[in-house]
């Protein structure tokens, strides 16, 4: 049973995470590894920053982020991610079932099922 | 590859990365390890401490497990509608060889049965069937439609002339239908719906292989 719980947070974890990336992306651009950071330093979200890497490449891949190289004042070029048009998209998509979900989700744990 | 600036222990950890990451498809793999090569090149100071390094690298996880995060995960549906219709469409499974199989096994006994065993071939020679299906699809019905076809016009249904004569004042009858009239009809409607139900059984197992081999082996681009 533990071991079930815990793979079904960290399915939930997984789930969410690209659109935690995307909402990180909501104000602009922003340099992969600060990306990175960031997501690794929220508690809970992320267990190790390295497997991101792989989500950013597939939400490049799927067409929901886009980047660009751009010279560093200190060492070699960076890469930049921002949303697509796309990324919005299915950021605001998301943001709107999440506040349904969380809403529904919460109920049911604080205070059991609404009469 | 590696600048002279790098840390030797990311160094390190760097070739474990290639080592581990060498089943991936060879852009993907030179992508992320330059990813993760940049990764460290900033986070790492140059005058960083092997503590330093080894917290860094601890925060970047194992390189089996981000290799391992390069794998669609089972059960980790894509959750936007949005998502899927803007995700790149794998090579499917069910290629050209099994739709051509299906037809064939459903109509190409009309090309003097050659076409069914030519279906028959493709079917098992495919991978997107397991033995239950190949076996289905065999042996429901053999020659497919064109079994049904012959059925109806064998020569032992139409050709032979009903032929009555009385016997001691009871009517015989010998020819004609000589098998019970219902019992043909529903054979002859079951045979010729079967086909049909083995090619759609067929199309929807081959679907199926589709997915669970996405998911079961190593296919990171297709994600």
């Amino acid at each position: 049973m533990v071991a079930r719980r815990e793979t079904s947070i960290s399915q939930l974890r997984r789930g969410v995470l690209e659109f935690c990336v995307l909402a990180l992306l909501r104000d602009g651009e922003r340099y992969g590894v600060e990306l990175v950071r960031t997501l690794g330093e929220a508690d809970g979200l992320v267990t190790t920053e390295g497997t991101l890497y792989p989500l950013l490449g597939r939400l490049r891949r799927e067409g929901l982020v886009e980047t660009t190289w751009r010279e560093s004042p200190s060492g070699p070029p960076r890469r930049y991610y921002r949303l697509t048009s796309e990324g919005d998209e299915a950021l605001r998509t998301f943001s709107r079932d999440w506040a349904r979900f969380r809403t529904s989700v919460d109920g049911l744990l604080e205070t059991g099922p609404t009469p | 590859m590696t600048p002279p600036t790098l840390h030797p222990l990311a160094a390190a950890y760097l070739a474990r990365l290639r080592t581990a990451s060498r089943d991936l498809p060879s852009p993907r793999r030179d992508e992320l390890v330059a990813e993760i090569e940049d990764h460290l090149a900033a986070v790492i100071p140059p005058d960083a401490t092997d503590a330093q390094v080894l917290t860094e690298l601890d925060r970047l996880g194992e390189p089996a497990e981000i290799v391992e995060a390069e794998r669609p995960e089972p059960g980790w549906a894509t959750p936007a509608p949005t998502l899927a219709a803007t995700a790149a469409e794998p090579p499917p499974r069910r290629g050209a060889q099994e739709w051509v199989a299906i037809v064939l096994l459903l109509i190409g006994g009309f090309a003097w049965g050659v076409g069914w065993f030519i279906g028959a071939l493709m079917l098992w020679t495919s991978r997107a069937w397991t033995l239950r299906d190949k076996l289905i699809g065999t042996l429901i019905i053999p020659g497919g439609l064109a079994l049904t076809w012959l059925v109806l016009f064998a020569p032992w249904v139409i050709s032979t002339p009903r032929k009555c004569g009385s016997v001691d004042g009871h009517e015989t009858c010998t020819g004609g239908m000589s098998i019970n009239h219902t019992l043909f009809v529903v054979l002859l409607v079951a045979s010729f719906i079967a086909p049909f139900v083995t090619a759609t059984y067929l199309a929807i197992r081959a679907g199926r292989t589709e997915r669970a081999g996405r998911t079961a082996t190593a296919a990171p681009a297709t994600n």
